[in-house]
């Protein structure tokens, strides 16, 4: 990933000297060990600071539609499903983004690394992601464990860590979901369940809902310009965060979304008390998969799947 | 000053629970957040270094009834919320408990609210003193000290195998005199406490000099350019300020339940949010950066222009559970100097 | 807690251009039907968002039904394709979520289809009555917000 780092600085230095892009979007290094934050730059000099690294975790792609001008937009595999999606729906125009992909080697879930330690995050001297093995340091101890240990979820099951759009590729490898299946084994249990405990789960999960949006702010996909949580007239959801109406919410948002949605994982991660919406992302997406045979972002001239329609399709609940 | 083994704090809290609800720090709802006490578990001594929901939220909640309306006659009746039981938070870091302090200052001004004030009073804190900072705390930057804390009725500190408590207000002070179960602090005793205290201080990894900030954003305040630099990658959702302790901006509903009857409430309100000055002709922050602004200079410019002090403690949560990292002291750090003397 | 005599209150959204008029004709021509249903006339199908559904249930409605024309005979072309793909993924995800499949109901009934309306609302009633009170969101403290 070094020799990517080293690329990706040299190629977007030169985008922005040459004028092919007026913007640059990539990761920058955190303010906190083992993080990055978005770096939105229209400096050239600012290219130095650019980084890959396991911790590339946001989907920049929701930044696209607040840059005036051509811009360049480092994208993993998801990342640029998440763009072909966006320009499925005419958010995007293709000519307006320069794709610089990243073939995604999967992305380091933290929480599952402190899980795995006991150690909080700022107590761990390094993690560092080699092919399968994953070395996490801490008391000066430097110890493996399968990669899949501390992958994200939506990494483990990742159909498509390529970059299926770019305009430069950084380079060639990519794991292909190296547990296959594993990423959704949550949703699995959960959809042996009877109803009633299901129901009765994510009334639990939702009782910690603090309706800070944070899932929906980070999503690419949720682009309206006035949600429907802020009509007032009629007042649909109220903002109070009763158990019922944060699930009304993100019922409703995971449906807004459905065929757009690229389980990029994002709003999970995002979510500051934890609640485990990849359970809802992940089984729409294998509902719209089932259904229409669809998944999101994967090729721009595609209909979205909420416009489209076969004469004879899903008929079967109809009466 | 009185101490006593960690491993009893258990019969402690228990005896408060006689005439309190305990509220300590838990993780039972996944993340860390004061809850009521079980009654036995002390694990926390273990994994506690800050909740993730502020402790704000027990004197002033997320969702708070007012009081419920019925329909009666040609009018309503009202009927206020009941009266909260008598509440001790064991555990509340000093940055927290600044955090208190701080917002007292609004509720109490002009218009005092009684819903927050009477759920203050109704409130008694036990502050127990950090040994081990985050990476994202600046506590010592904003005048906070992690290790001992004034703003608290009692004050624990941590010297290993120990908790030190000692009395701060009379209220507190009180409630030390009728506790049993305790031992008398020694000289040696008070040593290990200071050392814990500058100990603490010691771990404190993040500074920021505020020197001047408040003029500084004053004269930065139509630099368009610097803010919308400042903003580009902000989401504005509302996990800053719905997790920061120093905020205390709300949101007023009225919900109808059957019958021609229903609850006013309150719930936490961001002004991150675009929806938060839209109103029918326009809106005055349409854009993000003039809300990640406002935010910004509310805390260090308009809130000490206001009541003297700086509205931030320093506890961090904004930088560690930001979903982009934005980070508050960088953002500080980078604020133009005044070009004039 | 005995469900004896209650009954189910089902919320249907009719399009204006042909399942509307089909319970219209239903009326007109007299035929009997539960009177469970509360009907709300919407202009086309296509105009359910799931939000409308979800907001039902959330409301206290024991069932929802939605009704529009045939495929291929929209009055707007193609609202009740879209329609279809949206009720269809609704209703798989709020059986994820833990709800009753029987609570949210779709049908094709066109102007002409009286007789088919009247034996639709009570198929549906009757679904939704085996199923039982819609008890999803019921909360003590806030109570159930169906106002008669």
């Amino acid at each position: 990933m070094k020799d990517w780092e080293a690329r990706l600085r040299t190629e977007a230095r030169k985008l922005l000297e040459q004028g092919e892009i007026e913007y640059l979007i990539g990761f920058a290094p955190g303010s906190l060990k083992f993080t990055t934050t978005p770096l939105i730059t229209g400096n050239k000099e600012d290219a130095g600071l650019l980084v890959i690294n396991p911790f590339i975790t946001n989907n920049l792609s929701v930044f696209l539609n607040e840059t005036r001008g051509r811009t360049g937009i480092v994208a993993k595999g998801c990342d640029a499903r998440a763009i072909i999606s966006l320009i499925q729906d005419n958010q995007v125009a293709r000519e307006k983004v320069f794709i610089i992909g990243v073939p995604c080697p999967g992305i380091i879930d933290l929480r599952k690394v402190e899980k795995l330690t006991g150690r909080d995050r700022d107590e761990l001297d390094d993690i560092t992601l080699a092919g399968e093995r994953v070395t996490v340091t801490w008391d000066g101890q430097p110890r493996e464990f399968p990669a899949a240990e501390v992958l994200r979820d939506d990494c483990l099951d990742c159909t498509s860590p390529a970059p299926r759009e770019y305009d430069l590729l950084l380079g060639e490898e990519a794991h292909a979901g190296a547990a296959a299946g594993r990423g959704k084994s949550k949703i699995r249990e959960l959809e042996a369940l009877p109803p009633e405990r299901r129901w009765d789960f994510w009334k639990n999960e939702f009782s910690r809902c603090i309706r800070c949006y944070a899932c929906r702010q980070i999503c690419p996909a949720c682009f309206c310009e006035r949600c429907f949580v802020e009509e007032a007239e009629p007042h649909w959801v109220s903002p109070l965060p009763a158990w019922q109406e944060n699930l009304l919410f993100q019922a409703t948002r995971i449906i807004h979304v459905a065929g757009r949605c690229v389980d990029c994982g994002e709003c999970e991660r995002a979510c500051p008390v934890h609640i485990p919406l990849r359970l809802l992302t992940g089984k729409m997406e294998d509902i719209v998969d089932e259904l229409f045979h669809y998944r999101a972002g994967m090729d721009k001239n595609e209909p979205p799947l909420m416009t489209a329609y076969q004469p004879e399709e899903a008929e079967d609940f109809i009466r | 000053m009185k101490k006593i083994k960690k491993q009893e704090l258990a019969r402690l809290l228990q005896q408060w629970q006689a005439d309190y609800t305990v509220l300590a720090p838990s993780r039972a709802t996944e993340v860390a957040a004061m809850a009521e006490w079980d009654g036995k578990d002390i694990g926390f001594l273990e994994w506690y270094r800050n909740t993730v929901i502020p402790p704000k939220e027990v004197i002033l909640p997320n969702m708070e009834e007012l009081f419920r309306f019925q329909k009666e006659g040609a009018g309503y009746r009202l009927t206020a919320a009941a009266p909260e039981a008598k509440q001790l938070v064991f555990g509340i870091r000093p940055c927290d408990a600044r955090a208190l302090a701080i917002i007292d200052l609004v509720f109490q001004d002009t218009y005092p609210d009684d819903y927050y004030l009477s759920r203050r009073q109704n409130t008694l804190l036990v502050g127990l003193g950090c040994t081990r900072p985050c990476d994202s705390c600046f506590c010592t930057s904003m005048g906070v000290s992690p290790g001992e804390s004034g703003d608290v009725d009692l004050m624990c500190t941590d010297t290993g195998d120990e908790l030190m408590i000692e009395g701060i207000t009379a209220k507190g002070k009180e409630l030390l005199e009728k506790t049993g179960g305790l031992a008398e602090a020694s000289p040696e005793d008070g040593s290990r406490r200071q050392e814990a205290i500058e100990q603490a201080r010691q771990r404190i990894t993040r500074h920021l000099d505020t020197g001047g900030i408040a003029e500084k954003l004053q004269r930065s305040f139509e630099d368009k350019e610097f803010w919308e630099r400042i903003a580009a990658k902000c989401i504005t959702c509302g996990v800053c300020t719905f997790l920061c302790p120093t905020c205390y901006c709300f949101d007023i509903n009225d919900e109808k339940t059957a019958a021609g009857g229903g609850a006013r409430f309150r719930n936490w309100d961001s002004c991150s949010f675009a929806a938060y000055t839209r109103m029918p002709a326009e809106n005055p922050r349409e854009q993000k950066w003039q809300r990640v602004r406002q935010k910004v200079c509310h805390k260090y410019e308009f809130y000490p222009r206001l009541f003297n002090i700086i509205a931030c403690t320093g506890c961090g949560r904004c930088i560690r559970l930001c979903p982009v990292n934005w980070d508050i002291t960088e953002t500080l750090k980078s604020v133009p100097a005044p070009t004039t003397t | 807690m005995s469900n004896e005599g209650w009954e189910p209150k089902i919320l249907g959204f009719l399009c204006k251009w042909c399942s509307y008029a089909g319970a219209d004709l239903a009326g007109t021509s007299r035929k009997k039907y539960p009177a469970n249903i509360r009907i709300i006339k919407i202009p086309c199908s296509g105009r359910i968002d799931p939000l409308l559904i979800i907001k039902a249930l959330r409301l206290g409605f024991d069932g929802v039904l939605v009704s529009g024309c045939h495929p291929g005979d929209c009055h707007y072309q193609t609202g009740n394709y879209r329609a279809r793909r949206r009720i269809a993924i609704t209703k798989k995800f709020l059986e994820y979520l833990g709800v009753e499949p029987q609570r949210l109901q779709a049908s094709w009934v066109s102007a002409s289809e009286g007789d088919k309306f009247a034996r639709v609302v009570a198929e549906v009633t009757r679904e939704v009555k085996e199923v039982g009170p819609n008890r999803l969101f019921v909360d003590e403290r806030l109570g159930s917000q169906v106002t008669d």
